[in-house]
């Protein structure tokens, strides 16, 4: 017997689990990546996917309410901004002249 | 002799302030007088009286008033003798001796035009500034109702400047704040507590003196709200200022 | 758990006050301190002040950062 909270309840822990999920990978990615692009690349990921999907993740759990509709605006805001920054940043790195990695410069 | 002089004055003052200090009720204890009156009736009574939803917004505009008054002052004078040093000295100067020296790229390096600003990041500044705005006066005038109030809406509208300075420039955003506008604009948080205190005179007698009565909620409220939009504005056209005059064109 | 987060929450505040003031790298010190801000405006939201924590977002991390950028990039990156 499947019930409509149980549905919600897969759904919330679905999109919670894809958020950490993308977290996790992007602050590894933070850690691990060798040069500063690839590293800005892992940091916008887990801003706009993860934060964004966790947002929308609490928003299907608190339901049809005035506060749901200001996580979905939150959540569009972290989706706009979030990848703005990053080719902000990564579009000033080349500007300036950062070299980026190779694998023959190892 | 003369050190020993003021020595001895210091511990004769000393004395009487730290016996003072030793009969204050211990901090935290819930036998204090702040906690068994003055807290109590902020808590209980503070919303009909103060005439705002939001008990902090009562305590600092209200009860507190003219503590604000002395703070906002304190914190506009700071900003304003920042704000003189940054602009007798003709701008910030650049320590060009001291930034390690362009690696050398080819000989068109010098004569590349400045970087055009990215199409993207203008769009997105462009869309989202306005709701920025937006927010910082939603902060300022709901500030006695919900969380926020002038200083953290003029915050806000400062940081909408910046954000447009540094998109767009400083020579696009300069004009929007004319110099003798900015000049009357970043006075405004002190300017409206003096004008809200002759009101209080003219209620109660009182300088900052809010109406006691209970069918003048809204002109407690209004007050409060006057208080709260010169404190925002303020804040927002010093920050807005100071920035620009540390930015270049 | 409450008690847990604010723990965590303090711990993070210290190491990264800390990391603060052992910095020579005065960028590296801006950024750090706009996460102390940050860190500590979760903690007053968590502590149930949230006018100190939007104060806190708004001029701990937001204004007084982009002032020390700005500041650092008329001047000079290191410490001596």
């Amino acid at each position: 017997m499947i019930s409509y909270e149980g549905i919600i309840n897969a759904i919330v822990v679905v999109l919670v689990g894809f958020g950490a999920f993308f977290f996790l990978v992007g602050t590894i990615g933070l850690v691990r990546l060798p040069d500063f692009y690839s590293r800005t690349h892992a940091a916008t990921k887990c801003d706009t996917l993860g934060a964004g999907s966790i947002l929308l993740a609490l928003a299907v759990f608190n339901g049809l309410e005035p506060s749901s509709v200001k996580m979905i605006a939150l959540a569009a805001l972290v989706l706009l901004s979030s990848p703005t920054s990053g080719h902000a940043l990564a579009r000033a790195a080349h500007r300036t002249g950062l070299d980026y990695w190779r694998l023959d410069k190892e | 002799m003369k050190n020993a002089a003021v020595a001895s004055l210091l511990v004769i003052f000393a004395i009487p302030l730290l016996i003072a200090v030793a009969e204050l009720p211990p901090f935290g204890d819930p036998d204090a007088p702040i906690h068994t009156h003055i807290s109590a009736r902020y808590i209980e009574q503070g919303v009909e009286e103060a005439g705002a939803e939001n008990l902090v917004t009562g305590v600092l505009l209200n009860y507190r008033g003219f503590d604000t008054f002395g703070e906002v002052t304190v914190i506009f004078t700071a900003l304003a003798a920042a704000l003189a040093v940054l602009l007798t000295s003709g701008g910030v100067q650049y320590f060009q001796e001291d930034r390690p020296p362009a690696p050398p790229k080819g000989a068109d390096e010098s004569e590349r035009p400045p970087t055009p600003v990215s199409p993207v990041v203008l769009f997105v500044v462009r869309l989202l500034a306005p709701f920025i705005g937006i927010f910082a006066a939603f902060v300022i005038l709901h500030g006695h109702v919900t969380p926020g109030g002038g200083f953290q809406g003029g915050a806000i509208l400062g940081a909408m400047f910046i954000v447009l300075t540094i998109v767009l420039g400083a020579g696009k955003v300069r004009p929007r704040l004319p110099e003798p506008l900015a000049r009357w604009l970043q006075g405004a948080a002190p300017l409206s507590f003096v004008l809200i205190g002759a009101l209080g005179v003219a209620f109660t007698g009182f300088y900052l003196g809010f109406p006691p009565e209970h069918s003048l909620h809204l002109v407690r409220e209004l007050m409060m709200v006057v208080l709260e939009i010169g404190i925002g504005v303020g804040g927002a056209a010093i920050f807005a200022r100071i920035f620009l005059a540390m930015e270049a064109d | 758990m409450s008690m847990a987060f604010d723990i965590f929450l303090l711990l993070f505040l210290i190491g990264t006050a800390l990391a603060v003031a052992h910095s020579k790298d005065l960028l590296a010190a801006a950024i750090l301190f706009s996460s102390y801000s940050l860190v500590l405006c979760l903690l007053w939201q968590h502590r149930g002040a949230p006018d100190v924590a939007m104060t806190e977002a708004a001029v701990g991390a937001g204004i007084t950062t982009v002032l020390f950028l700005v500041t650092i990039g008329r001047t000079k990156r290191r410490e001596k």
